[in-house]
């Protein structure tokens, strides 16, 4: 058994993941949510908004907006619309086509979507195939709380992220976009009787998952100082593993999902003899025997079958 | 007589183009594949009557044409000696055929997604592996072990694919498949990332299958001997397949697949069936991975991974979900294609992942797609034919 400080660091630690995966997740839901359908390339978006927000902090840097507190707001900025816009280009093209035929269809063309995303980031970025190191736009320095390191750019990542929660929970809940992607999400006939606009929620829906994306892959970048092209894969599996956990279409499921699955790496890791090599297998392994005890997920709806 | 005769003529030039497109190097050999495709593709889209009276000729001679077939398959290594990788690419082929099969039986039969083929492949490869370099088994026993381990572990993965549905039943496969690559990457015994080389060939009295056979005073390929044994077991697994899609439990696997409450108030017991084509299904894919470990000599991690997953299921997609000729037809495609394709070094993923997304999005059904389930009707019945055209 680790002494405490140790336990706690590792959950603090997991607490980071967590942000990201969450906000991977949100967006599997979201999309599961408006047309029931599981949007697998969505890690490659996620890895594409990390290169996105890596050319910006060069593009930043050439224009003479190098000061971080200048280049950081903006860097979010442009990769969250660049991002965004391509997440609209992949539903259009690739997800709502394919939206009534049977999922697996879904399923294995947006994995090779995804494969294409992938391939051209390798081809076409500038020396793809190595990892790239992406510049330390937060400030530096720790300190430390009863035994457990704290550093300031991690409190600002876990901040931007929850931030960027919350701003998603008010889009949904406050806005009127918002309340058609919840009737969308409900049933998404009845909701265009009432005069919602399918094609323009659908949009916009893809448009704010693939901007969350956008957003926890340059979190990503910042806290590993590294990307590298196949990183969406991993991203990828654990996002929509976290959305099922928690219940597919549920975001704040979604969330607790992510969360879940950081902390439960990162304990496997400490708790476990080599257990940094064996962490994704534990926490896949509780996501299967979740998945037989609540087959809908923490906050999924109960299954109705109907006949 | 005539008809025989043409299916035999078709059958020909459609393998001599076969061959041509696997060989042709130079620019006027590969021209003239390119037109010689092309103009057939002209031939059997625009002239209907042409079509519709050899695709006639093909069911009323279903025999002859498979006779023919087998003989030009059995003659295929003979014509690739130019250039031997292509007999290995061949019998990779035939290897995925088998486990297409398989995996058809399981997602296109019964509907039980399985995301995790390469993983089962890899058990059985890996048992292979383990059994003949760490415990000194002799081969043959292992190549049958293998497919073994592959049904028991899918067995227990059962309980939970039972439980989930859907987008849910894709996450467990997954998550399955993630957890095998991760073990065989970390175990001790397993090799780690280097895998397990040196696993012995088969030998039959003595003779390895490693050495390259010469027939009719003819030096075959490296792996002529592979690709026949590979041709032998597809074939088998393929008409075992057949057979079982054509019997009342084929039905019943359909009915569960189509509704499975409606199948449940028929009496049918829903979980004995999955578990039966489930089970199956992982013999004929772990017995591809069997087949592939013995074949190449060498396992390793890289070898099953979620990629490879991801082809079988472009396989069964892009032939037909549940169309045993289907299957046949994608393994042969999705797995030569892309080294045909090799002069484009890089760009070869980009196109194949967009090639299938857009045969998803322009022929969800697949390049032959199955057909309506017919029963003592020698004949389509009237309601089931289209409307003119092509019967």
């Amino acid at each position: 058994m680790p002494p405490l400080e140790v336990v706690l660091q590792q959950a603090f630690n997991g607490l980071m993941l967590g942000v990201m995966y969450a906000l991977v997740a949100v967006g599997f839901t979201l999309f599961f949510g408006v047309l029931d359908v599981i949007h697998f390339s969505h890690g490659d978006i996620f890895m594409l908004g990390a290169f996105t927000g890596l050319s910006l902090t060069f593009l930043w840097v050439a224009v003479g907006l190098g000061s971080p507190a200048v280049a950081l707001p903006l860097t979010f900025l442009g990769a969250i619309l660049a991002t965004g816009l391509i997440g609209v280009l992949t539903g259009r093209g690739c997800v709502k086509p394919l939206a009534k035929a049977p999922p697996l269809m879904t399923l294995l063309a947006t994995l090779s979507l995804g494969l294409v995303i992938r391939e051209a980031v390798l081809i076409f970025y500038p020396r793809g195939a190595d990892p790239k190191p992406f510049p330390a736009l937060l400030p530096q320095g720790l300190f430390e709380v009863g035994g457990v390191v704290i550093r300031y750019e991690n409190l600002i990542i876990l901040a931007i992220g929850g931030a960027a929660m919350v701003l998603v929970d008010l889009i949904i809940k406050r806005t009127r976009i918002g309340a058609s992607i919840r009737a969308v999400a409900q049933d998404a006939e009845a909701a265009q009787m009432m005069g919602v606009d399918l094609d323009r929620t659908v949009d916009f829906t893809f448009f704010l998952g693939a901007g969350l994306a956008a957003v926890a892959g340059i979190l990503n970048g910042l806290y590993y100082s590294e990307i590298h092209f196949i990183m969406g894969i991993m991203a990828g599996v654990i996002g929509f593993s976290a959305a099922a956990v928690g219940g597919l279409g549920n975001v704040y499921g979604a969330i607790l999902g992510g969360f879940l699955f950081g902390v439960l790496q990162t304990l496997a890791a400490a708790f476990i003899p080599r257990g940094s090599e064996f962490r994704d297998v534990v926490a896949f392994a509780v996501v299967m025997i979740f998945m037989v005890l609540k087959p809908t997920g923490i906050l999924g709806e109960k299954p109705i079958e109907r006949v | 007589m005539t008809q025989v005769l043409a299916v035999w003529a078709v059958e020909l030039v459609l393998f001599a183009l076969v061959v041509a497109a696997l060989l042709a190097e130079r620019p006027l050999a590969l021209g003239a594949t390119i037109g010689g495709i092309a103009a057939l593709a002209v031939i059997a889209r625009t002239s209907a009557r042409l079509w519709a009276w050899v695709t006639a000729a093909f069911r009323a001679h279903r025999a002859a044409a498979l006779v023919g077939a087998a003989v030009l398959a059995l003659a295929l290594p003979f014509f690739l000696r130019a250039s031997p990788y292509w007999t290995f690419v061949a019998t990779l082929a035939l290897v995925y055929v088998t486990i297409g099969q398989g995996l058809n039986l399981q997602i296109g039969t019964t509907g039980v997604i399985n995301l995790a083929g390469a993983a089962f492949a890899g058990l059985g490869g890996y048992t292979v592996g383990l059994l003949t370099v760490g415990l000194g088994v002799t081969p043959w026993l292992a190549f049958l072990i293998g497919p073994l381990v592959a049904v028991v572990v899918g067995a227990l993965l059962f309980v939970p694919i039972l439980k989930v549905r859907g987008h849910y039943l894709a996450l467990v496969t997954i998550a399955f498949g993630f957890i095998f690559n991760i073990l065989m990457n970390n175990l001790e015994f397993t090799g780690g990332p280097q895998g397990i080389k040196n696993i012995p060939t088969l030998r039959l009295f003595g003779y390895a299958f490693t050495t390259a056979p010469e027939l009719f005073g003819m030096k075959l390929p490296y792996h002529a001997n592979f690709y026949f044994a590979a041709l032998a077991m597809a074939a088998l697994v393929t008409w075992l397949t057949w057979r079982l899609y054509n019997s009342w439990t084929g039905l019943t696997l359909n009915t569960v697949r189509d509704d499975e409450i409606a199948a449940k108030c028929s009496g049918v017991s829903v979980a004995r069936y999955k578990l039966l084509a489930f089970s199956i299904g992982n013999f004929s894919i772990g017995l591809g991975g069997a087949f592939y470990a013995v074949m190449v000599g060498f396992v390793s991690p890289p070898d099953f991974d979620f990629g490879y997953s991801l082809v079988m299921v472009s396989i069964i997609i892009l032939g037909g979900l549940d169309s045993i000729p289907g299957i046949v037809l994608g393994a042969s495609l999705l797995i030569p294609l892309p080294e045909r394709f090799r002069f484009l070094h890089e760009y070869r993923l980009l196109l194949y992942g967009a090639a299938i997304v857009l045969m998803l999005l322009f022929r969800p059904r697949g390049l032959w797609p199955a057909t309506v389930r017919r029963y003592g009707l020698r004949e389509p019945a009237a309601s089931f034919a289209p409307e003119g055209g092509r019967r």
